[in-house]
C-alpha cells in the first residue's frame, strides 16, 4: 500500500459532535495543558491524546464565533483567532491553544489578549492559569521590557496582493 | 493514466467542512476541490512516478551542493542576492533539515514525467493531497491504493527535526484561507509529533533587537514560514533571520531550488537527463517552442509561451524584475480538455505522494481544480 493507514486530524475538523452544555465550572481536578506534550509528562500518551481529540471535537462544536475578526480579537487578543467556512458563511473563532483534562472532563483552553488561559464551560468562561507559565520552553519573564518592532515582514505579499504559497 | 467520471458524494461540502476542517474548497466562488472526477493509475505508472521524484530530489540536492560550491557564480546567475549567500552555506553545510517540497510533473502515462518546476520552498496544495483525497478515497473504495502517505511521513518528519522541547511558531500571511489551512495543517501534524506549537501572522512577527517575538512577547526559536525566502531577503527583519536569529522551515538552502533559474543549472550539471526538460537562462541556446518563466514569478503569472519568436499564449502579472528562464515547450497531455499537472510531493527528501490540479488552459494558475487519484 502506499496510502496512510489511518488519518487523524487534532486541530482540523472533528466529528461534530454537540455535547451537552454544563453549567458547572470545570471540575478541581482538572488540570491545564498547554500541549500534548505537558500532558504526557503527567499521564499517559493514549489519555493525553484522546482529551485532546475530545477539547478539539467540542471546540468546533462550541467555540463562541465572530462575524468579523475585530470582535474576535477584542475578545481573545491580536492573533489568537481564525477563519471558517466560505465567503458569506466564514466566521471566525478562538484558536484552541491547549485544553484542559480531568477525571471524565476535558474542554478545549483559549488564549486571552494577556496570555491568560481561558475554558469555556456552561456558557461561561472560567481562566485556568497562564499560558507564559505553562510553556516549559517560555518562561514568564515579568517586568522585562523591551521595545518591539513589529511590521518588519509582510510588505512583499502585500505589495503583490498575493498569497505566499505556490 | 485515464480520466474518470465520478458522481460527487452529495454531502461532501458539508462532510469537508465539519469533518475534515477544509474550507477552501471553493475559491472566489469557483470550484477548487473537484470530485465530478478522478485520475485512475496503474501501478507501474505511480512506479515511474515514485521513481522520477526520488531521481529529481537526489539532483535537487547535488545542485545545491554544486551551487554552495561555486563560490558566488551560481548565485549570481540565480539572482539570489550577496546578502542570503551566508546563510545558504551555513544551513547547507551544518545539514538543516527540510519538511517538504513539491515537484511539478507533466506526464500521460507514457514516457518518462518530465519536470515543469520544483516548488521547494512554499508549497501548498498540501492538505487537499494529503487528507482531503485520501478521504475521499476511504469514502468510496476504502480497498483501492493511493500513492499518498504524506500524513504519515509529515508526523514522522517533525519528529526528526532535533526541535526537542523548543516551541515551533507557524506563520502565514494574513487572510489567505488557502495559506492558512495548509499552516494549519502542519501545525496538526506538528501537535501529533509531540511538538509544542503556536501560531504567529507573517505581518506580526517582533524584533527586540535580539530575538523574534509572537504577540504574545514569547521568543520565537523555531519558525515555519509559509512565507518565500526571496521575499524575506528584501524585507526589513530579513537580515536578522539570514543572520539566524531562529531555525527556519523550510531552511535557507532551499532558495537555490525555489528559483526557477535552477532549471536551467539542473540541465547544465544532468544535460538530456529523462526527467529534464532543456532548459537555459538564454533562449538562443534552446531549439523549438519554449516558454518563459519569470525567475521569482508564482501562480503561472507571467508566463509567456514562444513560438519561432512569437508570443502565442501569456498570462498577465507583475513579475519578471529579476529576469526570465526559458524551458522546452513540454506540452501537457489533455484529458478531455483538461490539462493536470502531477505535483509530486517529497517528505524530508523522500517520494510521498502525488496531487494532482487541472486547468482548462495548458498554463497553470492559481484558478485550477485539485481531482483526487487512485491506483491499482
Amino acid at each position: 500500500m502506499k496510502k496512510s493507514k489511518a488519518i487523524r486530524l487534532v486541530l482540523l475538523g472533528g466529528t461534530g459532535l454537540t455535547l451537552a452544555a454544563c453549567d458547572e465550572p470545570p471540575p478541581n481536578d482538572a488540570r491545564f495543558f498547554a500541549s500534548l506534550d505537558e500532558c504526557t509528562a503527567v499521564h499517559s500518551q493514549a489519555v493525553c491524546e484522546d482529551a485532546l481529540g475530545k477539547s478539539a471535537q467540542t471546540h468546533l462544536a462550541e467555540a463562541p464565533r465572530f462575524a468579523a475578526k475585530e470582535q474576535c480579537e477584542a475578545e481573545f487578543g491580536a492573533g489568537n483567532c481564525e477563519t471558517r467556512g466560505e465567503g458569506m458563511g466564514s466566521y471566525f473563532l478562538p484558536m484552541m491553544m491547549g485544553y484542559m483534562l480531568g477525571n471524565a472532563f476535558s474542554r478545549p483552553v483559549y488564549r486571552g489578549p494577556d496570555g491568560g488561559a481561558f475554558t469555556r464551560s456552561g456558557g461561561k468562561f472560567y481562566n485556568v492559569g497562564n499560558f507564559a507559565a505553562a510553556g516549559r520552553g517560555a518562561p514568564f519573564q515579568p517586568g522585562q521590557i523591551a521595545q518591539v518592532q513589529r511590521g518588519g515582514f509582510g510588505s512583499t505579499a502585500s505589495a503583490f496582493r498575493s498569497s505566499a504559497g505556490t | 493514466m485515464q480520466r474518470v467520471a465520478t458522481e460527487p458524494r452529495p454531502d461532501w461540502r458539508e462532510h469537508v467542512e465539519r469533518d475534515l476542517g477544509f474550507v477552501f474548497h471553493t475559491i472566489d466562488g469557483a470550484p477548487y476541490w473537484d470530485e465530478t472526477a478522478c485520475y485512475r493509475f496503474t501501478a507501474a505508472e505511480v512506479d515511474a512516478l515514485e521513481d522520477a521524484t526520488a531521481e529529481l530530489e537526489q539532483m535537487a540536492l547535488a545542485l545545491v551542493d554544486r551551487v554552495v560550491a561555486s563560490g558566488g557564480r551560481d548565485q549570481a546567475r540565480l539572482r539570489i542576492p550577496e546578502a542570503a549567500w551566508g546563510a545558504i552555506e551555513r544551513s547547507w553545510k551544518s545539514a538543516e533539515r527540510n519538511l517538504y517540497g513539491r515537484f511539478d510533473l507533466s506526464y500521460d502515462g507514457n514516457g518518462p514525467p518530465k519536470l515543469l518546476e520544483y516548488n521547494a520552498d512554499t508549497p501548498t496544495a498540501l492538505f487537499e493531497a494529503a487528507v482531503v483525497q485520501w478521504d475521499w478515497l476511504e469514502a468510496l473504495w476504502p480497498g483501492r491504493d493511493q500513492f499518498n502517505s504524506l500524513h504519515e511521513r509529515l508526523i514522522e518528519a517533525w519528529k526528526n527535526f532535533g526541535i526537542g522541547r523548543r516551541r515551533v511558531h507557524f506563520a502565514a500571511v494574513k487572510n489567505h484561507a488557502e495559506d492558512e489551512g495548509t499552516v494549519e495543517y502542519l501545525r496538526d501534524t506538528a501537535t501529533q509529533a509531540g511538538l509544542q506549537t503556536a501560531r504567529v501572522a507573517v505581518e506580526d512577527i517582533g524584533w527586540d533587537g535580539r530575538r523574534f517575538l509572537d504577540l504574545d512577547g514569547r521568543p520565537i526559536e523555531v519558525l515555519f514560514k509559509l512565507y518565500p525566502w526571496e521575499w524575506i531577503v528584501g524585507e526589513a527583519f530579513g537580515e536578522h533571520l539570514l543572520a539566524g536569529a531562529a531555525q527556519v522551515i523550510e531552511p535557507a538552502w532551499k532558495m537555490v531550488l525555489s528559483n526557477k533559474a535552477a532549471l536551467a543549472l539542473l540541465w547544465e550539471m544532468a544535460p538530456d537527463h529523462p526527467n529534464l526538460l532543456p532548459a537555459a537562462l538564454e533562449p538562443n541556446l534552446l531549439e523549438g517552442t519554449l516558454v518563459r518563466k519569470p525567475i521569482f514569478g508564482r501562480e503561472g503569472a507571467n508566463v509567456q509561451v514562444i513560438e519561432r519568436d512569437r508570443v502565442v499564449a501569456e498570462t498577465g502579472g507583475a513579475y519578471g524584475a529579476e529576469g526570465f528562464v526559458y524551458q522546452a515547450h513540454a506540452g501537457l497531455p489533455a484529458f478531455d480538455g483538461n490539462y493536470p499537472v502531477i505535483g509530486a510531493w517529497v517528505v524530508a527528501s523522500q517520494p510521498a505522494g502525488i496531487g494532482i490540479r487541472e486547468d482548462s488552459t495548458a498554463i497553470t494558475r492559481d484558478t485550477s481544480r485539485f481531482v483526487p487519484h487512485y491506483f491499482e
